[in-house]
């Protein structure tokens, strides 16, 4: 704790950061396995960034090394503009963090907790806690171990807004939480916490929650970056374009479709063609209408979250 | 509550583009009058549980159609369109016209018969009109 009331008397050291977080070719390994291989990402400021992956992604290994609980095997990373490795402890005191697993000492009642956080952050604010524990209807005379899973994720939310952090970092947030706890806590963080002006970086299998809150988008799988994005741009940008021939196309005709530009993958099954589009659907659409097999039918359909990510775990080829 | 409103994160449309569609359409019905206020941005994120960005793109996009303004102490408001409405409903009835003509003409109809329809429609509403 002597460490953490050091900074508390000087000020912290004054960064101009681009982006919320900045990664850059990190590689964290586990002995011989490479949880995080070669993960470059950019979280701009002020955005909601729901971070998706498949089981064993690397998530997790990913934020505990931005909040410098592991250091890195290679690459590097800024948060808030600090250097991971290097300042982490100012780092940490401008950042807010959801974990997992929460952490928190049972036999402490809630009032306890907090005075417990208060003491080890630079800023507090007790109302805003006071307001989430509240809206969360937390019995405050109970004591850590007799809480929910879902009522300590509620708890460690609350705790974490107490430092009014400029950027808040949750690792499944919602994972046991009924869905009313579920949808109060997504309303808190895009109405109070993202709207307040703090970056929201959070951690979700969920593809539907992460659809409803997130602005941003970031897919890793074998600890590798699949795609970043704003997810509104996602969504123009991708598309399947559904062709159904007068007769089956032969195979030359199909490979032909797989030149096309944008298309990323075809699929035949008899008359029906499948195209992935990546880019200009319409454009790629003319093209296909131009070319000398009968079409009877050209239906560009719309993708959500899930499709696309199906989509990139098919690419990967190494997905499930 | 923008009750009006009704965005469904789960389509392949960006909610961005549905809110702006819904706006639009909300002023072109009349369901939203010039100078009503619109939901501020953090009202609309808690209303509809969506990241506040995608509400301020949505509203710099209507603010840039010039459907609607930010004015101090007021917040958002619709915008006074000054007729651009009528025109813009006008618009909008016409293009639905000739969807019609053209979709009663792939399915074979001939001109002859859609225009005894059309007739019969006129004659029966504005004869209801004059009651």
């Amino acid at each position: 704790m002597s460490t953490t009331t050091a900074i508390k008397q000087e000020a912290l050291p004054v960064t101009s950061e681009a982006a919320a977080i900045e990664i850059n070719n990190l590689v964290v390994s586990y002995g011989d396995k490479r949880a995080v291989d070669g993960l470059s990402l950019s979280v701009p400021i002020g955005s909601v960034y729901g971070f998706l992956g498949p089981n064993g992604a690397g998530k997790t290994t990913t934020i505990k090394t931005l909040l410098g609980f592991r250091q890195p095997n290679g690459g590097s990373a800024k948060v808030l503009g600090y250097d991971i490795v290097t300042q982490s402890l100012a780092l940490r005191a401008r950042v807010g963090y959801v974990s997992e697993v929460n952490s928190m000492y049972d036999y402490l009642t809630i009032p306890q907790m907090a005075d417990f956080c208060r003491a080890t952050s630079l800023r507090w604010d007790q109302s805003a806690v006071d307001r989430y524990l509240k809206m969360f209807g937390l019995p405050l005379k109970a004591r850590v171990k007799q809480l929910s899973k879902g009522m300590k994720s509620q708890l460690a939310f609350s705790l974490a807004m107490g430092s009014q952090p400029d950027l808040l970092i949750l690792d499944e947030p919602t994972s046991g939480l009924d869905p009313i706890a579920r949808h109060d806590l997504l309303n808190q963080l895009v109405g109070e916490v993202a709207a307040g002006g703090t970056t929201v970086f959070f951690s979700s299998h969920i593809l539907s929650e992460v659809e409803a809150v997130a602005d941003w988008v970031g897919i890793i799988n074998a600890g590798k970056l699949v795609i970043s994005s704003e997810l509104d741009q996602l969504k123009s940008s991708q598309k399947v374009l559904k062709l159904i021939y007068a007769e089956a196309p032969p195979p030359a005709e199909i490979d032909a479709l797989r030149a096309l530009p944008g298309a990323v993958r075809v699929d035949q099954e008899g008359r029906s063609v499948r195209i992935t589009v990546h880019g200009d659907v319409n454009t790629l659409s003319q093209l296909v209408q131009a070319r000398p097999y009968a079409l009877r039918d050209a239906e560009i359909v719309d993708l959500n979250l899930e499709d696309i990510f199906l989509e990139y775990m098919k690419e990967g080829g190494n997905g499930r | 509550m923008a009750i009006w409103l009704d965005v469904n994160s789960r389509s392949g449309v960006p909610i961005y583009v549905q809110i702006v569609e819904q706006v639009k359409h909300a002023i072109e019905v009349g369901a939203v009058q010039p100078g009503d206020q619109l939901p501020t941005v953090r009202q609309l994120a808690i209303d509809l549980t969506i990241a506040p960005n995608t509400i301020v793109k949505a509203y710099n996009e209507l603010q840039m159609l010039g459907l609607i303004e930010s004015k101090a102490g007021m917040g958002t408001i619709v915008a006074n369109l000054n007729g651009s409405i009528r025109k813009q409903q006008t618009e909008t009835l016409l293009a639905r016209l000739h969807d019609v003509v053209r979709d009663a003409a792939s399915l074979g109809i001939s001109a002859e018969e859609l225009a005894a329809r059309f007739d019969a429609e006129i004659n029966q509403f504005y004869k209801q009109g004059k009651e």
